[in-house]
Order: structure tokens, then sequence, then C-alpha cells
């Protein structure tokens, strides 16, 4: 039976490959069948905001491909409350289907999955 | 035991020697480490064109050595490489750029063979950052 | 299952060490290496990880390389004990 991952995204959006390197791990991983969740976490619920024009910087559009998530079946998506909070955003009006978890919700996260990656 | 061995920082970073000691570790200590994986700025670390003066230490050079003494799986992320400049010489010659400087043993493969150390290795670690 | 977390960053600058304490479990251990260590030192820092009798360990090349006291409820360790503590949690998550 196949291990499960988390994978943690903490990474804004347009500061550099992170977020699409997480990214990208996810879908690498859809692509076999694993069992994955992806968590967005601190600056990574940035990755999560609609309307976001990375054109302005000559970036390819991240959020389109996190959108191909559910495709290559990671549909397991959760983002941190607090880090939601903290930044201001509403977690009714994400561009993902991302569910906001708690802090107890979090651990119980981590605990669950046989492998953790944060990037 | 089995472990698997991420690296995500370059040579330079305490973070790749530190990935270098806790191998030599887990080797003395009879475990396997069946693969190591470069991902992120990690795929410095495989750079063949690391030059360090002669009272520091050569990370990048001990990391060839490590891989070639114990015979060990050595992956570098394809994509996270190309798009940091580090290419092997088939890699520089289908994009027609002036030098390769990813040398033997490295591999040039996907995140799968990434995903696949995870799932046959015991525990997998991972190093980076500072 | 319980995770050994992996830290680097200088908890003074960075707010790697306060996420993992929000997501830390009940059996989960800390890690530190690297510019982590300098938070081995601070009471505060710790205090949370040893109100859950949480494991909290620091590499000791780097608490030596940087002159550090690290304060009682830190395991201080090298690189042979790392690995076993590697196989001690179920798995480790790094903070990178």
């Amino acid at each position: 039976m196949a291990k499960s991952m988390l994978i943690i995204s903490r990474q804004a959006p347009w500061s550099g490959p992170g977020a699409r390197e997480a990214l990208d791990m996810a879908l690498a991983g859809g692509a076999y069948d694993l069992p994955l969740a992806m968590l967005f976490l601190d600056d990574g619920v940035f990755q999560l905001v609609g309307a976001q024009q990375p054109a302005a910087v000559e970036q390819k559009n991240l959020g389109a491909n996190l959108q191909a998530l559910p495709l290559f079946g990671v549909d397991e998506l959760y983002a941190c409350a607090l880090s939601l909070a903290q930044r201001g955003l509403d977690p009714a009006t994400l561009a993902l289907p991302a569910l906001a978890l708690d802090d107890q919700g979090l651990r119980e996260l981590l605990a669950h999955h046989d492998l953790v990656v944060t990037l | 035991m089995k472990f698997a061995i991420a690296v995500y920082a370059p040579a330079h970073s305490p973070a790749s020697r530190r990935a270098l000691q806790f191998a030599r570790a887990l080797l003395a200590q009879g475990h396997e480490l069946i693969r190591v994986f470069f991902y992120q700025d990690g795929v410095h670390s495989a750079s063949a064109n690391v030059v360090t003066p002669q009272d520091e230490i050569d990370v990048a050079g001990q990391w060839r050595s490590l891989v070639s003494e114990h015979g060990i799986d050595a992956v570098v992320c394809i994509a996270a490489a190309l798009r940091r400049g580090v290419l092997n010489e088939e890699e520089a010659r289908r994009y027609e750029r002036p030098a390769a400087n990813l040398p033997q043993p490295w591999q040039l493969s996907g995140l799968g063979q990434l995903h696949e150390a995870a799932q046959q290795a015991d525990r997998l670690v991972s190093f980076g950052g500072m | 299952m319980s995770t050994l977390h992996l830290l680097s960053h200088s908890p003074f600058t960075d707010t790697r060490l306060a996420s993992c304490l929000r997501l830390l479990g009940p059996d989960d251990g800390v890690m530190l290496t690297g510019d982590a260590v300098y938070a081995g030192s601070d009471a505060q820092l710790t205090a949370p990880l040893q109100q859950a009798t949480m494991r909290l360990y620091a590499l000791r090349e780097d608490v030596h390389a940087r002159g550090l006291t690290p304060g009682a409820a830190v395991s201080v360790i090298d690189y042979p004990e790392f690995v076993e503590l590697t196989l001690a949690y179920d798995k480790v998550n790094s903070w990178i």
C-alpha cells in the first residue's frame, strides 16, 4: 500500500520558483497515483488569492496550474486558518477549494500522513 | 534501515554539508542510502564547476566522492537543474548551451524518482535552507 | 504517527519555528540545526516545547560553533544520534 504524503507549501507565489516547485512535486505524485494532500501555510496562502496578474511580472499563471491538482488526483487541499486570518484573507473567497483548518486540525493532518514535506 | 536524502541547498550552504555528514553517519551505522535527490537550489550541490579556496571544504566534490565510493543512486531534478543552469552534456547539446557542468555520477531525472525513493525508504530526510 | 521536525533557520529572523510550534503534535520532537540552535538558549522560545513534554534536540557542532549554552531541556547530540533520532519518530519533516 502506498504511503500518503502531505506537501506543505509555504512560499508566496511570486517570490521565486518555490511555490511552483512545491506544486510540481504534488503534480508528479498525483501522476503516479500516490495518496497526496497539500497544505498552504504561512505566505503559501497567498497562492490561493484570486484575480492575480502574474503577467505583470512576466510570470506564468501559477493559479491555473493549481487548478489542475484535482485532475491529477490531488483533491485534498487545505489552508491554515490562522495564516489566512493573519493576512486578511477570507477562506470563502479563495480561488482554490482549500479547506481552512485551525491548528488542531493541522496537527491531526500532519499526524495522519506517512510522509510530510515542507517547501 | 533504508534512507533517502533530499537536498534543497547549494554546496556553499551549511545545509548541504549537514546532509553530507548525515549521509556519512547513516552509512557508518550500516544503514542503506537508497537515493540522494537534489531539488530546487540543491541542484547546485551537484555542480562540477564549484571552485573553493584551498583552505575551505569542497562540499560538491565531497558529494561526488561519497556517491562514487558507495555507488549511491544520485539524482538531480531535471526541471530544477535546467532552470538554474545545471546541465549535463546531453542537455547542453540539446539546448545549445556553451558548457555542461553536471558530471558523473549525477543523473538528471524527474520528481518521480523522489517520490519513488520516499515510498521505498524507511525514512526520507530533507536538508535545505541554511 | 509522530513527527521529528527539523529546523535550521534562526527563530529571531524567521517564522518557521513559530509555525512549527503551532503544528507540533503531543508525540513530536524538534531537532535544531544550523541557526535554529539559537532557539535553544532562549527559555521563552522553548517553553512551549518543555510544557508539552516534547523532545527538544540540538546538533552539537552547530551549538559549539556558535559558542552557545543551551538550556537543560535541550539534548545536544551528534550525527550518529541524529540518525537514530530520525528512526525513533515515524517521519521527519524538514522546515527547509
